[in-house]
């Protein structure tokens, strides 16, 4: 009889271990979904119920008429579509500007590289408000106002949240396989296609899903650059539910959990992309 | 890599091309900037699209936005890129004026399309006027009134307020009807619901005090802001909440006046406020709706908030601009928003909004309005609106608080505030 | 096999090459490489990132109010800022003391989270879709969602407390409780930086812990020595990214509490936005940016600095 593995003999405590995992799990999933709870039974009531006291957990009678309401209040199919169009050029532009940028701060040396890191971080520290005048008036200059164009164009030119999450992923690369790609003649261009973007599936999903969120929730941008009420984002179609003395509960609630249906589902469907089968390092160490 | 950067190129390609689209303009554009939400878009887009088909030569691009509306506003016309049609509100007046974004109506009333200002309810008009001359037209306003649900009073058998009522009155109905029906020592019922520190409803309790906020020649918080009147009106408000407990406590202090459900649902008798959720409230089934006028103090007033539009002084169009506001704000824009809210137009009103048993009585109230405090000095927002909301809070929050001693502090900050303004 | 130590790498240290030497031409060829595979960045930055923000500091030290031409007014903002607007420092000590307490409780929170998340449980795709669910929402209605949770008297707080007899406090409208409310509400969107971690916990290879189990590492031991070191150039990323975007914190502020009650909410980018666009002040508006600027630069090289001392890149070149 062969002796019991080190495996087996850890396997109660591993078992005790995921139990208590899942109880929290569970705990915490309860505690998030609490308010989504609410969302829901009061994007189905009618809205002098959403506040009663005390408060009625299922919704009687259900007015289900919110919904196809909601979304026709305003144009929210030709949002969608235009928020949509954004979204794709900007995930784009990220992955590919980013990608980029980040691998040349992870990898090459030159003189300034600090400095720049330095400066790219400090580009996220002046408030938006303050900037956003001064940019209102170049792009208002160069006639992009009342388009797509200032949402979509800077995010070809790189983004500080995305350069400085991709470059520290790109340092936890061992650089061995970009090292035999050279051996092999490749080139940088070359090397980022064949060794980097397949390896880093993981970092890529994230600024791929994070990007389609910015994009999907966005809100000042959008409200300065978009005059034409026929391009606007989903973003600004939920505003209309809330005035200054008079929020349409049941109508942003059902907007709400509708429009943000695509972001969850790619999230859901894209966590694929986090597990990874293989191990990074092919090359055996020690 | 090839691969790549040909479908990249293919897709930059497509946008641009999609972007470009459109023929040259053969018809103007007039763009109309708003801050109205949801509701408040369907009349604008009647009226659209009835002043379209009178007018082919004109496409009216509306631009409404909800929130941050002044952002977006102010950053547009740093730019010079403002709509050609402006809606702001009325203590935005002064500023906007004063910093030149709107043109003189003057010549245009007089113009090729006149307007009769005459055809104005009485009050509507003087928002819209800075320096003697008319800049914006009414687009909605709403004085205060005090609503009220019938199926409260019949159930406990309490008179309606009667025309001609007082600050005693309202306390001695408020307190028949705030009622710990359970027993369990918590109030179940309310009197009243307030507007905790909403600054501008504010107004009407120093108005019905018999008192002002400011100096006549605006430079002056001292003596006015921390009057005995004023002291008497924050005195009172703070005691249907704290001393007489008529009033729920309020639900949150963001001074938006909101929060606040126990009207909505069936468990205030009363609710101090202007005309905007009145649709909801007509149909809700908790409340039998019904209108009064706002109690007298030492005073009878009452105070109006308005909201108009004006010409963008750079606007490429003015005259078909003009063309619009006119048609928008006179009679036949009055004529489709009067299913809406209450119109601007007096022979609009006439036809149907006079007799409303509930609108009658808004219209009532414009000939008891006291100018706002905004109307004395364009700094009010920055001086004396914060230290006013602050003072509120504090006595609400503080039952025990001295209110003479919070107002003189109040009006010590609002005065030291605008002297630092007015000295630059 | 022994399992990695940290290994202390600066930023900003020669890392020598194997096998080249670092002749000219290949040291020049590295710069070269460097310029252009950043030049996207570059050319943003010259194009509409340094324009704005150079332009608001030059308004930084003027009068304007978008309306009219703007007034050259020296460093008049600055002083009126430091000794006479006793609103700065009390938004100044919201913003901090809430990110004081924000920042570690989201950097750990969500690692906590992601570690939890990284179990192969049944279902687990489902439950970090909840846990990601609220950061998908958009601000307004997270924000709603909030108010209602947080209503003094029927929302979802309250309501739980009154069950078991306790009367809770009121929030949103008591000075008291009004921060800490925003705080609660801000650990709802934990799952965005879990998201993150949970990329990072991902790329750690399975054969460090499977050589650590056979060499009789318990949990915690894998924890400190493997996943830890592993994940921090992960926590340094967050941990910069919190300080830098929690000093900014605008929005919850702005919809639930309107920076009240008593300016007990009153977030500093709060304050300046109503400066600039309720206030018609945008120079004083672009003085307060910059003062927050240069706040959060200092702090940042702060930690840029020490990082060297407990961040392990795997990837670094010796």
């Amino acid at each position: 009889m062969t002796p019991p593995s080190p495996w087996q003999s850890q396997s109660i405590r591993q078992r005790t271990g995921r139990a208590l995992g899942v109880i929290a799990a569970l705990a915490v999933a309860v505690l998030f979904l609490l308010p989504l709870f609410w969302m829901v039974t009061s994007s189905l009531k009618p809205d002098y119920q959403v506040l009663e006291s005390p408060p009625r957990w299922l919704p009687h009678p259900i007015v289900w008429s919110n919904y196809p309401e909601a979304l026709t209040y305003v144009p929210f199919g030709r949002y969608a579509l235009n928020t949509l169009f954004i979204a794709v050029l900007v995930i784009l532009g990220h992955v590919l500007s980013c990608t980029l940028v980040a691998y040349g701060f992870a990898r090459f040396r030159a003189p300034g590289k600090g400095f720049l890191f330095l400066v790219l971080l400090a580009t996220m520290m002046l408030p938006y408000p303050v900037t956003m005048v001064p940019l209102y008036i170049v792009f208002s200059r160069i006639g992009w106002v009342n388009s797509f164009w200032p949402l979509i164009v800077p995010a070809f030119l790189g983004n500080p949240f995305y350069i400085f999450l991709l470059r520290q992923f790109f340092l936890t690369l061992p650089p061995d396989l970009e090292d035999a790609a050279r051996v092999d003649g490749a080139s940088t261009l070359q090397t980022i296609w064949h060794v980097i973007l397949p390896a880093s599936r993981p970092a890529m999903a994230t600024v791929a899903i994070f990007s389609f969120q910015a994009v999907w929730n966005d809100f000042l941008p959008p409200l300065i650059y978009l005059h034409d009420q026929t391009k606007y984002t989903i973003s600004l179609g939920l505003s209309f539910f809330r005035s200054t003395y008079d929020v349409k509960w049941g109508y942003l609630m059902a907007a709400s959990l509708v429009t943000m249906l695509p972001v969850v589902l790619l999230f859901f469907f894209a966590q694929r992309l986090f597990i990874q089968g293989i191990t990074l390092t092919g090359m055996k160490e020690g | 890599m090839k691969r790549f950067t040909w479908l990249a190129s293919i897709v930059v390609i497509l946008a641009v091309l999609l972007s470009a689209c459109g023929g040259p303009a053969e018809k103007i554009v007039i763009r109309v900037g708003t801050g109205d939400a949801g509701e408040g878009l369907k009349p604008h887009e009647e009226i659209i699209a009835l002043f379209e088909a009178d007018n082919p030569d004109i496409d009216v691009q509306l631009e409404a936005v909800a929130g941050d509306y002044y952002a977006r506003l102010l950053t547009q016309a740093s730019a010079g890129d403002a709509p050609d049609i402006i809606m702001v509100g009325d203590d935005a007046v002064p500023e906007f004026v004063g910093k030149g974004v709107f043109l003189d109506l003057a010549p245009f009333l007089k113009g090729k399309y006149p307007l009769d200002t005459a055809v104005y309810l009485p009050g509507l008009l003087d928002p819209g006027q800075w320096d003697g001359k008319q800049w914006l037209l009414p687009k909605d306003y709403s004085p205060l009134g005090v609503y009220y649900n019938k199926k409260i009073f019949d159930q406990y058998g309490v008179a309606y307020p009667k025309d001609g009522w007082t600050w005693d009155d309202l306390l001695k109905t408020a307190q028949d009807l705030t009622k710990d029906t359970d027993g369990d020592g918590k109030t179940d019922l309310w009197g009243i619901q307030l507007t905790a520190n909403w600054t501008t409803g504010f107004e009407y309790y120093v108005a019905a005090a018999g008192g002002s906020l400011i100096s006549e020649d605006g430079k002056t918080f001292v003596g006015y802001m921390d009057s005995p009147e004023t002291i008497a009106a924050v005195q009172w408000l703070a005691d249907l909440y704290n001393k007489h407990k008529v009033a729920p406590p309020p639900a949150d202090l963001t001074g938006w006046a909101g929060g606040n459900p126990e009207f909505e649902n069936g468990k205030a008798a009363m609710r101090l406020f202007g005309r905007w959720p009145q649709s909801g409230l007509k149909t809700n089934p908790n409340v039998d709706l019904a209108l009064a006028a706002v109690p007298a103090g030492k005073v009878r007033a009452n105070v109006l908030f308005w909201g108009g539009f004006g010409v963008y002084a750079k606007s490429k169009n003015p005259e078909e601009a003009w063309r619009f506001l006119r048609f928008y704000a006179g009679e036949p824009g009055s004529q489709v928003w009067k299913n809406w809210a209450l119109p601007a137009v007096a022979s609009v009103a006439a036809s149907g909004t006079t007799n409303d048993p509930i609108d009658g009585v808004w219209l009532k109230e414009l000939d008891h309005l006291v100018p706002r405090a905004y109307v004395f000095t364009p700094y009010w927002g920055q001086t004396a609106n914060p230290a006013l909301a602050k003072a509120l809070e504090t006595v609400l929050i503080d039952p025990a608080a001295d209110v003479a001693v919070v107002m003189q502090t109040a009006a010590q900050e609002a005065q030291t505030a605008l002297d630092e303004l007015l000295k630059q | 096999m022994a399992v990695p130590s940290p290994k202390t790498e600066s930023l900003r240290s020669p890392q020598a090459l194997p096998p080249r030497a670092r002749t000219g031409s290949f040291a020049r060829h590295e710069t070269v490489t460097f310029y252009l595979l950043i030049a996207p960045w570059l050319l943003g930055l010259l194009l509409l990132v340094l324009g704005p923000m150079l332009a608001s500091l030059g308004i930084s030290f003027t009068k304007w109010d978008l309306l009219s031409p703007a007034r050259f007014i020296g460093l008049d903002n600055y002083e009126r800022l430091f000794t006479r607007d006793p609103l700065f420092w009390q938004s100044l000590k919201v913003t901090a003391v809430y990110t004081i307490f924000y920042v570690p409780i989201e950097l750990a929170g969500a690692l906590l989270l992601a570690m939890l998340m990284n179990q192969k449980i049944r279902g687990v795709s489902v439950f970090r879709t909840i846990y990601y669910l609220p950061s998908v929402l958009p601000a307004v209605a997270f924000i709603v969602v909030w108010i209602w949770v947080l209503h003094p008297d029927v929302g979802l707080i309250n309501t739980l407390l009154s069950y078991i007899g306790v009367e809770g406090p009121r929030w949103l409208a008591n000075p008291d409780w009004a921060l800490p409310a925003l705080l609660m509400m801000s650990l709802w969107g934990l799952g965005r930086g879990m998201v993150i971690y949970l990329a990072s916990l991902q790329g750690i290879p399975k054969h460090l812990y499977e050589a650590a189990a056979i060499d009789g590492a318990n949990g915690w031991q894998c924890f400190r020595k493997i996943t830890l070191p592993l994940l921090t150039p992960t926590i340094f990323f967050n941990l910069v990214l919190s300080i830098i975007s929690t000093f900014q914190t605008f929005t919850s502020a702005f919809v639930a509490t309107n920076g009240g009650p008593l300016d007990s909410t009153l977030f500093y980018v709060l304050y300046l936005y109503r400066q600039a666009f309720q206030y018609f002040n945008m120079g004083y508006a672009s003085a307060l940016a910059w003062v927050l600027f240069v706040i959060i630069l200092v702090l940042t090289l702060i930690i840029v600095r020490t990082s060297d001392r407990w961040v392990y890149y795997e990837g670094e070149r010796r």
